[in-house]
């Protein structure tokens, strides 16, 4: 199964953002997706969900070959998507155990037994090392910066998407929460799963490896490769793509 | 022979009546609440046998009742008071759980120190029909130092169209007294109309601890409601107060705490929803009295369908009430293009030193929530639904009532199912 982005074209109300962006994702492979801010990573990550304040002009995103470009975003999460948000929202008045298993039975026909259900919450915490007494708190209020984005991985994990997109999941977290949250990630990588990890920084990709890294300027893939141009990335930074992307052009 | 105290009121509140026009609530902006659409002189007040058990009584009732042990009940249908049940223990403690009429007879001594101490026949025409016309109502007395658990039920019922109910609650906390009381006010599903004119007067003792919830259920009958409920809270004591209204054709009441002396407390937690045409007009007052009062006031609403409904919650602190400090936020939540409500808080402070803060916001649901939701696999109304039941979360664990608590989330929950196709439509236009 893969995720396959075709000429993707994006606007918000005011402009054009993404000019047309090609990218397959497959299930048993680590992309990373990186770009200075106002690339655009962050619009691609919500289009690919089905964010209703973007609106697609032009190409296509289809999961194992099926369109989902004017999909609903519950759609897209039944059909194998995920994404873990930058800033993830705050829902008053539902726990974060219940918030899993709506999220959980939403995938299903038949709603998930108690048993199963914390069985499968419990290994995940210990995964992600998170305190029991999380599950009862509501979702995301009062969460720290690190709470939030383990929340994410730890929604990620009950899921099991077959694609899941990670939108700077590794920003505003200490090193300690980043480990944590590379290790569940690295817990979850396998041929079941594929993944996008969308950075600014190479922080992250120390831990999670990843095979494939494309470079997001403007509103364009300008570089792709191997781990390695992540590594090219952390030496010469993003002005020198820059500019050796304007030399090419001229 | 009952109590001169009691017929003295009858009369002067009939005279009152008489000389007053049928109300029309207005109010600056878009708000009116008109009883024009009431056919007052057709009701009547309906009398009814006593029950053998709650088999009797039909679901609505029951339900707000629930199924445990309870310390008391109070049950009035239509006009006349149908079952009155106390724990022998309690009895035996000395608490009182009769009907206001029983009361008024066979505690006169107990009575007539609070009947009508903070309420006033001269409110207006329906406080004057009520303190003229009441019968049955219910009066609750707990002897100073005596806590009671479970909680102590009032329960109003409807069930007929063309009936006029005229109630009268009065309840007395003795010092350093504990009690949880509750009362419902219900309807059947019926076609025509029906007015309930309701009095509350609740009294709380220096020192005592106190919980009082309203559950109002009217059904889908013309139910039209004019009460007037107040709460006095003496020296050092608390009361928690939460009303919950779950809809009624048309709903006028003012609701008051009153922190009568230094360092009384309250929390005055409400919840309405209204759908269809209802119109619901509440009038909330926080009054402070004496110095070092404290309190704190939420209230949350969601509106579907054509229906309105208008919040005004006033904080008042008069001279004397130094070093008091309370606050007041309120929110209503539309799902609905044709929905109308306004949240209106506002505040009279005529001392210094004190520390008064207040909010009022009408929003629609968070689409970045809903978007949330869905990216998890969660259908759009389904994660409307959910995010609705969790905006009132905050203010139903404030029951602290299992039980009332499960009841009021499954009628949100069959609210907001029954009112899919506008929620829907507002959706879509957006």
């Amino acid at each position: 199964m893969s995720l396959e982005i075709q000429n993707l074209h994006v606007r918000t109300e005011d402009r054009e953002i993404l000019h047309g962006v090609d990218l397959t994702v497959s299930k048993g492979e680590t992309h990373a997706l990186m770009g200075p801010n106002g690339s655009g990573k962050s619009m691609l990550a919500n289009t690919i969900m089905g964010n209703p304040n973007y609106e697609v002009t032009e190409g296509k995103i289809l999961l194992d070959g099926e369109d989902l470009t004017g999909a609903a975003p519950d759609e897209r999460a039944r059909a194998g998507l995920f994404l873990a948000f930058q800033y993830p929202a705050t829902v008053p008045g539902v726990s974060v155990a219940n918030f899993l298993r709506m999220a959980v039975n939403a995938g299903r026909e038949e709603p998930i037994k108690v048993k199963e259900f914390g069985a499968m919450l419990g290994e995940n915490m210990d995964l992600l090392k998170i305190d029991r007494a999380f599950t009862k708190r509501y979702l995301n209020e009062g969460f720290s910066g690190g709470e939030k984005k383990r929340a994410e991985i730890l929604q990620m994990a009950m899921l099991k998407p077959a694609i899941a997109v990670l939108d700077e999941t590794d920003s505003g977290l200490d090193i300690d929460a980043l480990r944590i949250v590379s290790d569940g990630v690295n817990a979850m990588r396998g041929p079941e799963m594929g993944s996008l990890i969308i950075t600014h920084y190479t922080r992250i990709l120390n831990y999670v490896k990843p095979d494939f890294v494309h470079i997001l300027l403007d509103g364009r893939i300008v570089r792709e490769g191997g781990s390695e141009l992540a590594d090219e990335l952390e030496e010469k930074g993003y002005e020198f793509i820059r500019e050796e992307v304007a030399a090419n052009a001229g | 022979m009952p109590a001169s105290f009691v017929e003295e009121i009858r009369s002067a509140a009939l005279a009152r009546y008489e000389s007053e026009p049928i109300p029309n609530w207005r109010r600056s902006g878009f708000w009116t609440t008109s009883l024009r659409g009431l056919d007052l002189d057709a009701l009547e007040p309906r009398r009814y046998e006593p029950i053998a058990g709650r088999e009797d009584l039909p679901e609505v009732a029951r339900d707000a009742i629930g199924e445990q042990e309870r310390a008391g009940l109070i049950v009035q249908r239509g006009a006349s008071t149908i079952a009155s049940v106390l724990d022998p223990a309690l009895a035996e403690q000395g608490v009182i759980v009769c009907s206001l009429e029983q009361a008024v007879e066979e505690h006169p001594e107990l009575v007539e120190p609070y009947f009508m101490k903070r309420l006033s026949y001269e409110e207006g025409k329906f406080s004057a029909a009520t303190a003229a016309f009441w019968t049955g109502g219910a009066f609750v007395y707990v002897p100073d130092g005596v806590v009671v658990a479970d909680p102590i039920q009032v329960l109003y019922l409807i069930d007929e169209p063309g009936t006029v109910q005229y109630a009268h609650t009065l309840v007395v906390i003795g010092e350093n007294a504990e009690a949880y009381v509750r009362e419902a006010c219900v309807a059947t599903d019926f076609e025509g109309q029906a007015l309930h004119a309701g009095a509350f007067e609740m009294y709380c003792a220096a020192g005592s601890n106190a919980r009082l919830s309203h559950y109002q259920d009217w059904g889908s009958g013309e139910v039209h409601d004019i009460s007037v409920k107040r709460v006095e809270i003496g020296r050092d004591a608390l009361c928690k107060w939460v009303p919950i209204h779950l809809g009624g054709h048309l709903t006028k009441q003012q609701l008051d705490i009153i922190t009568a002396e230094q360092g009384s407390d309250m929390r005055h937690s409400g919840l309405y929803f209204t759908q269809g045409t209802e119109h619901l007009d509440l009038f909330t007052t926080d009054r402070k009295e004496q110095a070092n009062t404290t309190g704190d006031t939420v209230w949350k609403g969601a509106l579907t369908g054509a229906s309105r409904a208008s919040y005004e919650g006033l904080i008042e602190i008069i001279p004397g009430a130094t070093n008091s400090h309370t606050y007041l936020q309120t929110h209503s939540m539309l799902l609905s293009p044709k929905a109308k409500a306004d949240a209106i808080p506002s505040l009279i402070v005529e001392v210094d030193n004190v520390s008064a803060s207040h909010g009022g916001t009408v929003g629609e649901i968070d689409e970045e929530l809903v978007f949330y939701m869905m990216t998890r696999g969660v259908a759009r109304q389904e994660a409307v639904r959910i995010l609705v039941e969790g905006y009132f979360e905050e203010v139903v664990q404030r029951l602290g009532d299992p039980q009332l608590e499960e009841l009021c989330r499954r009628r949100i929950s069959e609210k907001i199912l029954a009112a899919k196709d506008t929620v829907a439509e507002f959706i879509a236009q957006r």
